[in-house]
């Protein structure tokens, strides 16, 4: 199926990384998604909107399958990541979200040090065979996290002790160093001042070279600001999805218009 | 009049208190609830509470005092000769006291009227006898001073029981109407009543207080006492605890002091592990209906009373560990009551304090923590590993501190299950013996509380108490610590 795809978008388009049919979630009786079905692109950030409980988090928790941790959470439908279905028995949830991580709306640091918090995921996975591997493997995360400058000389100072945006950008680092193919995040920037959150666009603008990336956000600035690709979602169902610009200037749904102008949400 | 009666008379005055001022207030207001400064159930707790609360101040103040005045005015007309040699004043005193009572007695059983009580006065065997025959035993046979003294302690006991009803009522009264006069719809009856329950909530938080400093003081001055007749060198430095109520007793702590660690450091060994366990397994793996069930389950332990997991190990775990130890076994174990045998069962009583505490800690854990975990593709058991369980361990070593304390004033299971011997030994099969039992062994008995061998159970209870109370501190400093580090 997105072989075909592909072949139709190739000149237009990247490569097809995360492809969703008919998705629904419930939560216990309550039908939370409603026939989602989309495609992510690769090294492409994409953005999802929508009013607050329209889902957007939940459809981005289906992608690394965090819904498993809820337990009254089901998913049913269909999504692929480079083809392969990611809710099939054989597929150990636990190697998936090592290939797609995630950052949440609320830093959350581990109550270790700047180091070990880095460090946490290639320990895991056995990513570093010696301690020098991981000094590098560390120094290259926080680099990408652009955090290296501040906390170089503190690296074991505890990482719950940095301001609210340094430990967003901790977090982000420490997602970075396990090497994911796809970044997922929610609301990052919702608990921080605008100088955080600029330096977090930032930074995302950087990360796009290497991975794809999938924002949730409230603010249509940030949306239009850092994404390339935007799906707009209203009462558990994505109204439209669309290039950003083409969204943002020119919506086809009049709920959306609704939406990035103000009268809804 | 009895005290009780008088107390049922003060609350039927409160209640008409309250719904006399509630009435009026409402008349005041001419039927207009809304134009009272307060709700009418707030003027009808003022009076209520202005006639009470007064007047059982009064009752409970003569209720303390009179005893004490009583003793003074009796005592200091005793003649000094009466009193036998080497007994004080306050023996005498006492004796007084419960021939008084025991005529009191008497007297409401119609045992004894007061017509033939100056010729028993003469036969002082048959005075006993007939106190005896109404339940007051008494030491001695009764002289005629001590007999006088207590008739005339009874007729000032009657008297003051007269003037305290008097007074009593006088103040109830005086409540009443002072209350009633100012109930008026101005009136700010809200606040006042607001301000009567802060000052009762205030008394009750007080007497707890005051209790705690009561029996801190007792300690130390019990102990201080204790020091006096006993070298403080032998009680800290002493390694042998033998006691001789005929004086010449070696009351060393140290062994005590070992055989209570060391059967609590078991008793920790069984506990913690388990208890940690069952509680990571209850929050972090049960579904939400084996958790409603095994919670309250675990739990249970913890109702039961020590004296029934000192039978258990007395009966069960004792006997069971001989046949496997003992001499039929492996030949290591003398008899059942051993350091092991105590150790075990306390460690089985401390479960549900570290699991049910540890539980609690590990549930506060964010669950934003486990999410960054499981979202690095963190299996569940890294996850408990190295997340969850860094960020609980202050409040479990609280959990476990507290635990220890709890451990190190168990009683009831030492004293059935450990043995009495005072020993130094490393040998757990051994029996050993507790601060705690040794105070319970010290104070039962025939021992003359004046006597150094009675007194050091103070000293030891205090040694306990300076051990628990640095237990406490020291857990509250660490949660403190590392909480300041975690948030």
């Amino acid at each position: 199926m997105y072989d075909m795809n592909k072949q139709e978008t190739a000149v237009t388009q990247k490569e097809i990384k995360f492809s969703a049919r008919d998705v629904q979630v419930y939560y216990g009786d309550a039908h939370a998604i409603k026939d989602v079905s989309v495609e992510l692109e690769d090294k492409t950030v994409t953005a999802f909107i929508g009013p607050s409980g329209c889902g957007k988090s939940s459809f981005l928790r289906c992608l690394n399958r965090m819904n498993d941790t809820i337990d009254i959470c089901r998913v049913e439908g269909d999504i692929k990541l480079d083809g392969e279905d990611i809710y099939h028995k054989a597929v150990d949830p636990v190697q998936l979200r090592a290939r797609v991580g995630m950052v949440f709306q609320k830093p959350n640091p581990f109550p270790k040090s700047i180091y070990d918090n880095v460090a946490y995921g290639p320990r895991i996975h056995g990513l570093a065979r010696t301690k020098a591997d991981l000094d590098e493997i560390v120094e290259k995360a926080l680099r990408r996290g652009a955090i290296w400058d501040e906390v170089k000389d503190r690296l074991s100072a505890p990482g719950t002790g940095l301001s609210g945006g340094q430990q967003q950008r901790l977090c982000i680092a420490r997602a970075v160093a396990t090497e994911p193919e796809v970044l997922l995040m929610d609301e990052p920037c919702s608990a921080l001042d605008p100088i955080a959150t600029a330096q977090v666009e930032e930074l995302i603008d950087e990360l796009r070279k290497s991975y794809s990336l999938v924002i949730v956000t409230h603010s249509m600035q940030q949306a239009a600001r850092v994404s390339q690709k935007t799906a707009f979602f209203h009462l558990g169902s994505l109204v439209e999805y669309g290039e950003t610009a083409q969204i943002f200037t020119n919506p086809v749904d009049e709920r959306t218009e609704s939406y990035i102008t103000g009268r809804i949400g | 009049m009895p005290a009780l009666w008088l107390l049922l008379i003060l609350i039927l005055l409160g209640v008409i208190g309250y719904v006399v001022g509630r009435a009026r207030a409402v008349r005041s207001a001419g039927g207009n609830v809304s134009d009272l400064h307060s709700l009418p159930n707030h003027y009808g707790s003022f009076v209520a509470l202005s006639v009470v609360v007064p007047a059982l101040t009064v009752m409970l103040i003569w209720l303390l005092a009179q005893p004490l005045v009583l003793n003074a005015i009796v005592s200091t007309d005793f003649p000094v000769v009466a009193i036998p040699e080497n007994a004080s004043v306050d023996l005498v005193m006492s004796d007084v006291r419960r021939i008084a009572e025991g005529l009191d007695k008497a007297e409401a059983q119609g045992v004894l009227d007061q017509s033939p009580l100056n010729t028993i006065a003469d036969d002082a065997g048959a005075l006993r006898g007939m106190l005896a025959g109404v339940g007051v035993a008494l030491g001695a046979d009764v002289t005629p001073e001590v007999l006088s003294a207590s008739q005339s302690y009874r007729a000032l006991a009657a008297s003051g029981q007269g003037m305290m009803t008097g007074l009593v009522l006088l103040v109830a009264l005086v409540g009443f109407a002072y209350a009633i006069r100012r109930t008026h719809k101005e009136f700010r009856a809200r606040n006042v009543v607001e301000a009567g329950i802060k000052t009762l909530l205030i008394f009750a938080a007080s007497i707890a207080i005051l209790t705690t400093i009561g029996i801190v003081l007792s300690l130390i001055f019990n102990t201080l006492h204790f020091f006096r007749l006993h070298p403080a060198s032998d009680f800290f430095q002493g390694l042998v605890w033998a006691p001789s109520f005929g004086g010449g007793s070696e009351l060393g702590v140290l062994p005590l002091l070992w055989g209570t660690l060391y059967i609590s450091l078991i008793a920790l060994i069984v506990a913690v592990p388990v208890g940690l366990f069952a509680a990571i397994y209850l929050s972090e793996y049960a579904t939400p209906g084996v958790r409603a069930f095994a919670k309250p389950l675990i739990e249970i332990l913890a109702g039961i009373p020590t004296i029934v997991y000192g039978l258990f190990a007395l009966l069960t775990v004792g006997p069971m560990l001989m046949s496997v130890f003992g001499r039929d076994g492996l030949g290591w174990m003398q008899a059942g009551t051993a350091v092991i045998t105590a150790g075990l069962v306390m460690g089985i009583m401390l479960i549900p304090f570290v699991s049910s505490l540890s539980d609690d800690i590990i549930n506060a854990v964010p669950q934003s923590l486990r999410d960054g975990s499981y979202a690095l593709g963190s299996t569940q058991s890294e996850t408990i590993r190295q997340v969850v369980l860094p960020a609980a361990l202050p409040g479990i070593v609280g959990a476990i501190l507290l635990a220890a304390s709890r451990a190190i004033g168990e009683t009831m299971i030492v004293v059935l299950g450990a043995g009495a011997a005072a020993r130094l030994d490393l040998n757990p099969f051994e029996a050993m013996t507790t601060v705690t039992a040794k105070i319970v062994s010290q104070l039962t008995g025939d021992a003359d509380f004046a006597s150094p061998e009675a007194l050091v159970a103070f000293a030891l209870g205090m040694t306990l108490f300076v051990i628990t109370l640095a237990l406490n501190v020291v857990a509250l400093m660490i949660v403190r610590t590392y909480r300041e580090q975690y948030e």
